[in-house]
């Protein structure tokens, strides 16, 4: 399953951590052992990191899933619970939101008949997953887990809080040094 | 066990009646599958239409027995469904009904059942195969660092705070307009801002302050990016605070009326008070020097805590309490 899943992401793939580097195994395919598989697949993680870009902290990040099918995310909802689980990631509240259901009244004829109507009703269900305190790798690599994964006709929604410090001009006003009457443009 | 079941139930008494697709349940009830795939009996007489039927159809090969008869129990189920695929009836081993049952009957079985290839199936994430999965995303995760295990800790060393939404839905296009906004809170308190860089600020940014959790929102959706609504909002941050800490000479005319929060200090609550006092005192002695009688007058407890009364009812809401309050200072103040 382990190279099942490596030559499915190689076709259509976007993000960086699967970006190219899993073609590297194969090239090196004449020296194919496991133990020069997992190095190029864990120098592809460092060489993330290699331009010293620290990764982004997402305090809260909250997925928000829609469907017409409340079996379908109550089964949707039991893998993204288990695969945050599996990964580690620390979980807030899932909790269900109320459905909304739009309703409209059309003719049923196409012309006059005005007492004879039809109704139609669309329901939307939701799921709401809260996860906390999850690293930008660990965010990215589950949100294209579960979005993969994601079952046709459902729909999310994934807002993400990211943590910053104080960017530097902002430290200390920059009128300290010079005279007020000067008044330098930025 | 589920061939097992499925010679049982065949044996309960299946009417031979080919090529219409009739089957009779285990309670008795018929119902009439028309979806099901017709028998070999009715293909051998469609190429005898000659021209009208398919022409030059191949008669259709016995599909055999279904694969479900020859899965082990303790087969490994992740290579069945190793993906996302629809329902095969010969391929699942459960004995599924889907459907809406007829009068006295129960809900059809999976053999040609179109509800449940319509419906989406997690046949290919099994707890087993989301374990497998997970093993091999491991490696791509890092920790969140263990000193930041409270909100507060985040809030001290990372006050700014980035909010935005990503959107995921099928349709004609995979972007979605929405997805450019981006919010940007910060709390005041952990800027380096004095007494009258924070009024000033407060000023300039009016309704995007929230006094009750001192955090400031900037929301940005006017750029068509979310990368250039992050810098604009950055943008706007820096600029805020900058101007916020210059002094413009035009500020000095700054009047009562402009204030923020109401001081009794050389209010008119102040010059009544001490008028009325002056006059209740003047009735009993006379005496000189006005200022330095106002000032020991203000120096009074009473006094103070008429002021301390007031300044309440004008900066908080008028409550019970305030009132009450104001009413035992006043009392106080003029001996009643």
């Amino acid at each position: 399953v382990n190279a099942g899943l490596a030559s499915r992401t190689v076709s259509r793939t976007r993000s960086p951590i699967f970006s190219g580097d899993f073609n590297r195994p194969s090239a090196v395919g004449t020296v194919a052992n496991t133990a020069t598989a997992n190095r190029t697949v864990y120098s592809s993680v460092y060489s993330m990191f290699r331009d010293n870009e620290p990764d982004t902290l997402f305090q809260k990040v909250v997925v928000l899933v829609k469907a017409h099918d409340r079996a379908v995310l109550d089964s949707y909802e039991f893998f993204a619970t288990m695969a945050a689980k599996e990964l580690g990631i620390t979980m807030g509240k899932v909790f269900e939101p109320p459905k909304d259901i739009e309703r409209l009244t059309l003719l049923k004829s196409v012309h006059i008949y005005k007492k004879h109507r039809v109704q139609y009703e669309m329901r939307t269900h939701y799921r709401c997953i809260e996860l906390l305190h999850v690293t930008g790798c660990t965010a990215q690599v589950y949100l294209e887990y579960i979005q993969r994964n994601l079952p046709e006709g459902v729909a999310m929604e994934v807002t993400k809080t990211a943590v910053e410090k104080i960017p530097d001009h902002i430290l200390e006003p920059m009128w300290k040094d010079q005279p007020i009457d000067d008044k330098p443009s930025k | 066990m589920a061939s097992f079941g499925r010679k049982v139930f065949l044996s309960l008494g299946r009417t031979n009646v080919s090529g219409v697709g009739i089957r009779k349940t285990g309670n008795g009830a018929t119902y009439a599958t028309a979806l099901t795939v017709n028998s070999s009996s009715t293909n051998k007489d469609l190429p005898e239409r000659g021209g009208r039927g398919f022409v030059g159809r191949r008669p259709k090969r016995d599909p055999g027995e279904p694969r479900t008869e020859k899965m082990a129990l303790d087969q490994d189920w992740t290579s069945v469904y190793p993906a996302a695929t629809p329902f095969r009836s010969n391929a699942v081993p459960l004995p599924v009904r889907m459907g809406y049952p007829v009068k006295r009957g129960i809900p059809p079985e999976k053999k040609g059942n179109l509800e449940l290839i319509k419906i989406p199936n997690f046949l290919h994430l099994t707890p087993a195969a989301i374990k497998k999965h997970c093993e091999a995303l491991k490696p791509f995760c890092t920790e969140w660092p263990s000193a930041l295990d409270t909100d507060a800790k985040c809030d001290q060393h990372f006050p700014v705070k980035i909010e935005s939404t990503d959107y995921v839905s099928a349709g004609p296009s995979v972007r979605n307009p929405s997805a450019r906004i981006v919010r940007v809170e910060v709390k005041l308190s952990s800027l380096n801002l004095d007494d009258h860089a924070r009024k000033k600020m407060l000023k300039l940014v009016g309704d995007r302050y929230c006094k009750d959790s001192d955090i400031l929102t900037i929301k940005t959706e006017s750029c068509p990016l979310r990368q250039q609504n992050y810098e604009y909002a950055m943008y706007l941050l820096t600029v805020l605070y900058h101007e916020s800490w210059k002094i413009e000479p035009w500020e000095a005319e700054k009047t009562r009326a402009d204030m923020e929060e109401y001081s009794w200090e050389d209010s008119t609550s102040q010059k009544n008070i001490l008028d009325t006092l002056l006059r209740i005192n003047a009735a009993g002695e006379g005496e000189g020097e006005e200022a330095e009688v106002r000032k020991q007058l203000l120096g009074r407890e009473e006094v103070q805590e008429y002021k301390d009364s007031v300044e309440r009812l004008k900066n908080e809401e008028a409550s019970e309490s305030n009132m009450l309050r104001y009413k035992e200072a006043v009392r106080k103040v003029l001996k009643v």
